[in-house]
């Protein structure tokens, strides 16, 4: 490693200080609390937490030369449609997102990130809640089993399950060879918005389950019983009591798949192919192709916002943030 | 009715979730390159890919920094648990809140944070700084693996022991530590496994000369991924799922 | 007083979290062998003033002399007092035995006089052949002695309770505060216990201590806390009691509900407004014609031992103890003898009672 003077300072800082207070918490004086013991914590979290998002305030309003600047989300609004001629000639796809020749890339982008993402949430919710549903019911033995079943999946590389789609959605893949057997025509597949939310969903959809079924199980059955018992039928019980009482779970089951999926990232440039772009890669691309910090800091905290906008929305809904315990 | 709803719903979804993986297992033990087209039973790719010193390396650098980042994760997130439950109110809360900013945070401002951190402060990125990375974003899911334990304990365990004599490192050590071993078991595999799989932080805090597993099958996405890595991630899949049987028949033999 | 009699010494002792008082200007002194109880509604500051002698809080301001030192600012673990805590807080991931040898463990006593002395805490607490089990395992009674056990095998020379029979239902609680008052007396080790409950108090104290925002109300032996409460508010807060406002006309004679009453107290002003304190056992259903004043009975309660019946004379509603009943709607007489008419100077309201949490 080649450090500079400031970096090895840094490290040899940081280390000292690490030994130095989880000693000191563990030969703590009798008069002294022990919430000393959080000491080290909360140094790093200042370190490596704090300082960073401050960080990325600091380029997103200031330019290269370090004075400052609003200019950066200007640009936001302002579109570079320069940067769009150019996408256009690196072989962009404007029709498959939605695009317009006119207007900004980036607001397009944020549009298309948005749009998938909300996509992807409801897909998510309709397919997930039946089956957390289904496997929540206390007579269904396998219930447990099942959901261990979901989890298990997630311990695969995400980028090669998501290159193992590949495999079966290309033109001459598994599901098209299958489709060629059968004597029906080749399917386009892969290259498509419709292969990223499909990777998407795939990818996202147990953190849909999980919270709801949480929530479900964790429900006293005579709940229901007693629902049954005022004369409600099996519908209307889950309708006005299986179902509103399984809304925490069903809000921090929105909240887990939106977030990840407004900046989903190399999902779309697998299976879109490089011909969709969503805001995770516009991100990282402006930050690593385009080499502007400035720009891409202004890109992300526009996203945090975002982000922190929505949470405070459903901590409105559930403000226990009880369905969130997946782990 | 239900049942039979169940019988075709679930078996789906199940497919769909594991469609993919059946097929790179299956590709693992294909001779042939092909992705598509089947040539033969073969541990060609099992062979290669332990003759291949990249991917070896790689392998290396995921299995040693999950390991590294989850102890110090979980000693960091343990101690910081334990501060933390001893708090007021208004000051736990306050931590809290600083626990929660990199679990709300998408990935990719995380990874982008830190690698602006680290070019600020000059500090090259690589091994060190991928280790620190990975520290930052385990160490929340320790403490909150480790709170609940430290909530079911009874508040005056901590001052009986020192009441009984003993100095708050002993009562720490035989007293605390002990009551809330489970959960600190849990934020340690929590640990291990997130680390073990990320991708989006380690490839924003480290240089293409230190790569992780991620950041490898990354940057061969665009090559093409040989079955190679297929067939490790079979192998680490299989390593996985024996080390949850093996957790799961020990705590349910505690349970007796 | 001795000055060496006294073991424990709290000398002006003022503890203030954030804002608030909750302990002004303590004074007490706890003498060896002696069961003194701190007695008092929750938020009173009797746990506080426990803790601050346990060392697990540490006074804002004053000292604790503890055989004559100052041991103020001493951790827990340097004070040979020991602590049976509210929920016993045994350790759960030890087993019963472990649990008693923790503090000796610690004092690094060797093997066989710690399973000694575990086996003699374990009969004395009679619970033989329990060293195995889990403390999740036992009942609440069953741990309780385990806590107090685990406390005593240290033999500290002070005792700490803080209101250890609180999770207990009444039965054992009963039985337990006989056993508690059998060992302090069998080991002669001071015992400073709290507690809400008045009565678990007069059962077991030499010495009660009545506290109230604070502040030390009346410090005294139960009998004489029971008979002469220096104010309303330790009549009411002891025992059941009738107080009603009476005037000082002159020493022994005290004038309320119209009348003139002949008591034993004096060193009033003349005509001073006073409080008169007539416990229900000790009016008297008496005929009419021989009545210290007479009235009718509004309702009768059978309590076991002994009938409750309110019966409004001279105005008021007088409550009565009394193994003979009127019936409701009866016109009877009532009469108290003079040595248990009790008066009291009148309280000046320092503060809203019901202002405390």
């Amino acid at each position: 490693m080649n450090l500079s003077p400031f970096g090895i300072g840094l490290i040899v800082f940081s280390g000292v200080l690490f030994v130095f207070l989880i000693a000191y918490g563990f030969k703590v004086h009798h008069g002294m609390h022990r919430s000393i013991f959080s000491s080290p914590y909360t140094v790093w979290m200042i370190l490596f937490t704090v300082v960073p998002l401050f960080l990325i305030g600091y380029y997103a309003f200031t330019d290269v030369n370090g004075k400052f600047t609003l200019e950066n989300f200007a640009n936001f609004w302002d579109s570079n449609r320069e940067m769009k001629r150019q996408l256009i000639g690196m072989g962009f796809s404007l029709e498959e997102m939605g695009m317009t020749a006119r207007g900004s890339v980036n607001v397009d982008t944020l549009v298309y990130s948005l749009k998938m993402a909300f996509g992807c949430t409801v897909i998510c919710l309709l397919l997930g809640y039946p089956a957390a549903l289904l496997i929540a019911d206390r007579k269904f033995k396998l219930g447990p089993t099942i959901i261990i079943l979901f989890i298990i999946p997630m311990w695969m590389n995400f980028l090669l399950r998501t290159i193992a789609w590949m495999s079966l959605l290309e033109d001459n893949g598994l599901i098209n060879s299958l489709m060629t057997r059968l004597g029906l025509p080749k399917l386009k597949l892969m290259y498509n918005t419709r292969a990223v939310l499909l990777g998407m969903v795939y990818n996202y959809l147990p953190f849909m389950v999980f919270p709801i079924y949480n929530a479900l199980s964790k429900q006293d059955v005579r709940l229901s019983e007693a629902a049954q018992d005022l004369g409600a039928n099996n519908f209307l019980t889950f309708w006005r009591v299986v179902f509103p009482l399984s809304m925490p779970g069903i809000v921090s089951g929105i909240t887990m798949v939106f977030m990840p999926s407004v900046t989903t990232f190399f999902i779309p440039r697998v299976l879109g192919g490089g011909n969709t772009e969503m805001f995770g890669d516009l991100i990282e691309r402006t930050f690593l192709t385009a080499d502007n910090w400035n720009v891409g800091s202004a890109l992300s905290l526009l996203m945090m916002v975002l982000i922190l906008m929505s949470i405070s929305l459903l901590r409105k809904v559930d403000p226990e943030g009880e369905g969130g315990s997946f782990v | 009715m239900k049942k039979w709803v169940r019988g075709i719903y679930l078996p789906l979804i199940l497919l769909f979730l594991y469609l993919p993986i059946v097929v790179l297992i299956v590709q693992s033990f294909n001779a042939g390159v092909s992705r598509a087209r089947w040539e033969g039973f073969s541990l060609r790719w099992y062979k290669e890919l332990f003759a291949s010193p990249q991917i070896m390396r790689a392998l290396y650098v995921t299995l040693s920094i999950a390991v590294l980042a989850s102890i110090f994760a979980t000693i960091l997130g343990t101690l910081a648990a334990i501060g933390i439950n001893s708090m007021g109110k208004k000051a736990s809360s306050a931590m809290l809140t600083l626990t929660n900013i990199p679990m709300t945070m998408p990935d990719i401002v995380t990874g982008i944070s830190l690698m602006l951190l680290f070019i600020f402060t000059k500090v090259s990125r690589g091994y060190f700084t991928m280790l620190l990375a990975h520290v930052t974003f385990n160490t929340p899911y320790v403490i909150l693996s480790v709170m609940p334990k430290l909530r079911e304990m009874n508040k005056y365990s901590y001052e009986a022991a020192l009441d009984l004599g003993a100095t708050p490192s002993y009562a720490l050590r035989h007293v605390i530590l002990p009551s809330i071993f489970p959960g600190i078991t849990t934020g340690a595999l929590l640990s291990f496994t997130l680390s073990l799989d990320d991708f989006t932080i380690s490839y924003f805090t480290t240089s293409p000369l230190v790569q992780n597993l991620s950041t490898l099958i990354y940057s061969e996405a665009r090559k093409g991924i040989k079955p190679t890595m297929n067939a490790l991630s079979a192998l680490m899949f299989v390593a996985l799922l024996i080390l949850l049987l093996v957790v799961n028949r020990r705590t349910s033999a505690d349970h007796k | 007083m001795e000055v060496s009699n006294r073991l424990i010494d709290l000398q002006n002792i003022t503890k203030i979290y954030g804002e608030t008082e909750v302990l002004s200007d303590i004074n007490l002194y706890i003498r060896k062998n002696e069961f003194l109880t701190l007695l008092g509604p929750s938020g009173c500051g009797k746990t506080t003033t426990l803790r601050i002698i346990g060392g697990f809080e540490y006074p804002t301001k004053g000292r604790v002399i503890f055989d004559g030192k100052d041991i103020t600012n001493d951790p827990p673990y340097k004070r040979r007092v020991n602590t049976v805590f509210q929920k016993y807080a045994l350790f759960p991931h030890l087993n019963v035995y472990d649990n008693i040898a923790f503090g000796l463990r610690i004092a690094k006593m060797d093997k066989k006089q710690i399973a000694l002395k575990v086996g003699k805490m374990l009969e004395l607490v009679n619970l033989q052949g329990y060293e195995k089990r889990s403390v999740d395992s036992l009942s609440g009674g069953q741990q309780q002695r385990i806590a107090i056990a685990r406390a005593l095998v240290n033999e500290p020379e002070v005792l700490l309770l803080d209101e250890p029979l609180a999770a207990l239902d009444l039965k054992l609680r009963k039985g337990m505060q006989l056993e508690l008052k059998r060992m302090q007396q069998a080991l002669g080790i001071t015992f400073v216990f709290v507690t809400h409950d008045q009565e678990e108090a007069l059962t077991m104290s030499d010495t009660i201590a009545v506290m109230r925002d604070g502040k030390i109300h009346q410090i005294d032996t139960p009998k004489h806390i029971y008979d002469e409460p220096k104010s309303a508010y330790i009549a009411n807060f002891i025992g059941e009691s009738n107080i009603i406002r009476g005037t000082m006309i002159q020493d022994e004679l005290v004038h309320f509900c119209g009348q003139d009453f002949v008591c034993v107290d004096s060193g009033f002003d003349k005509n001073e407004e006073v409080d008169v304190l007539i416990r229900p056992e000790d009016l008297h259903i008496v005929g009419t014609d021989v009545a210290q004043l007479t009235g009718l009975v509004k309702s009768v309660l059978f309590k076991g031992v002994h009938y409750e019946m309110i019966i409004e004379a001279g105005g008021f509603e007088w409550k009565v103890h009394s193994t003979v009943m009127a019936p409701e709607g009866s016109q009877v007489g009532l009469s108290v003898i003079p040595f248990d008419i009790h008066i009291m100077r009148v309280e000046k309201e320092e503060s809203d009672p019901g202002g405390e949490e």
